[in-house]
């Protein structure tokens, strides 16, 4: 355990030394994995499907906004839907611009959760990002949360039925109908809106249950979180008639679970200043200050003696300090 | 000569300002009914955007109907139902809306608070020079 403090705190002090470069190497990643899955899930438009480009564009990205890299990424969607059906990317487009206005209103701050909760979603484990963000956000996170969940439903459905959608509107008369086939289809999930649902509680929960003033606060919601988790989605799936694996569902779960944990116990439990480069001046001159975290690691030889003043076999040593006391203050 | 309790006062403010100070100063600029009168304003903007969208996509659901039986319509009562139910989209977002803005302008007004303290303790360290 020691060994692991000592390690978590090398962490921090490596993390607040060089945030602004990590940070960019993360976005870098975020990106470049996101639009390799677009790539290779959608890849209709073969102009965009190209690795270059990718490197290229997510090597724009790390310097970019959270924000801008989002709208990039839709975009890119937006792209390979619409060399697969026309229909299909304006309603993907509306789809996403109604999500925009709800997220951009009121949690902008959460949009690397809404890239990273269809990636979850693709590795399995997409409870991850809710029970996370219920620690770093506020309740408003459930919202990126929804429009992840929403965005990855919908990028699934386009993928499973690829062929009918491209055959859809091949006429005039038959593109008016399509509208209502691909709405259904790319909207009325009932799995998809028991994501929604489970995500946005599990958030709210662990959201609230963290901040309690009670010991283990962090513990126990992580707890809540994994129980309120299994418990939705087991009455969702009777309620809605929602075909889901129970078995899957808890194991992922867990795995999500202790994914958390690792998290929490790295990053987030803490509240790690940052190296802070400002500028200010006074009347007689101009600062530029850098200010580094000073990183104390702890040493991993504590020893801890006990001693109690009412032990017999300790008694004589209580006289000893005792007296030294006295003679001292004599 | 160099005062290093008072750099070290003015980092601190300094990286305030440089982080959440540069959204905290511009609601300090409000006051706390205008602020939210503005921004829940602003979210009607949205709001309005959002169900616009929502209408769009109702239609073209069912668009071959609609156009059939356009002029079978009873406009009035179409235009009633989707005066209604944006009245009702509107009141519900609004109202989370009050309800976030007015979260984040108490945040800022306590951050504000802390920095006008340090303000005055830097304030006095001149003044004891």
């Amino acid at each position: 355990m020691t060994n692991l403090l000592v390690i978590k705190e090398q962490l921090i002090g490596f993390f607040s030394r060089f945030e602004a470069y990590i940070k960019a190497v993360i976005k870098f990643l975020i990106s470049m994995v996101a639009l390799l899955l677009i790539n290779s899930d959608l890849g209709y438009m073969s102009k965009i499907d190209n690795g270059a480009l990718v490197l290229i564009v997510s090597l724009l990205c790390s310097f970019l906004p959270m924000n801008l890299i989002v709208i990039i990424l839709g975009g890119f969607i937006l792209l390979h839907l619409y060399a697969l059906s026309l229909e299909c990317a304006l309603v993907v487009g509306i789809v996403f611009v109604i999500l925009f206005v709800v997220y951009l209103r009121f949690a902008p701050t959460d949009s690397a959760s809404v890239i990273l909760m269809p990636i979850c979603y693709m590795l399995k484990i997409p409870y991850v990002v809710p029970l996370t963000l219920g620690y770093v956000g506020n309740p408003m996170s459930c919202v990126a949360t929804a429009c992840g969940t929403v965005i990855y439903y919908m990028l699934e459905y386009v993928k499973a039925n690829a062929e009918q959608i491209s055959s859809l509107g091949s006429d005039a008369e038959s593109a008016l109908g399509s509208f209502k086939y691909l709405i259904d289809g790319l909207l009325g999930d009932d799995e998809m809106l028991l994501m929604v649902i489970t995500s946005a509680v599990v958030v709210i929960a662990v959201y609230m249950i963290k901040s309690l003033p009670i010991d283990y606060s962090w513990k126990i919601a992580l707890g809540m979180g994994v129980v309120v988790n299994v418990l939705i989605i087991l009455i969702g799936c009777s309620a809605l008639e929602v075909d889901m694996s129970i078995g899957g569902v808890f194991v992922s779960t867990m795995i999500s679970a202790i994914i958390v944990l690792i998290i929490q116990f790295f990053i987030f439990n803490v509240d790690y200043s940052r190296t802070e480069n400002v500028q200010f001046e006074d009347d007689e001159y101009y600062y530029y200050v850098k200010a580094i975290p000073k990183v104390s690691v702890e040493a991993p030889d504590v020893n801890v003696k006990r001693f109690s003043l009412y032990d017999e076999d300790d008694e004589e040593v209580y006289e000893n300090m005792h007296e030294e006391f006295y003679a001292q203050e004599q | 000569m160099l005062n290093e309790d008072r750099i070290e006062l003015m980092t601190k403010m300094a990286a305030y300002e440089n982080r959440q100070g540069k959204k905290d100063m511009p609601i300090n600029s409000y006051f706390r009914g205008d602020y939210i009168s503005f921004q829940v304003l602003k979210s009607a903007l949205y709001a309005t955007v959002g169900f616009a969208l929502a209408v769009a996509m109702y239609i073209l659901y069912d668009i071959e109907g609609f156009l059939t039986d356009f002029y079978k319509m009873d406009i009035p009562e179409f235009v009633k139902d989707m005066g209604v139910k944006y009245a009702i989209v509107l009141a519900v977002y609004l109202l989370i809306s009050y309800f976030v803005y007015a979260f984040r302008f108490t945040r800022a007004k306590k951050h504000i608070k802390k920095y006008v303290a340090q303000l005055k303790e830097l304030e006095e360290m001149y003044e004891w020079e």
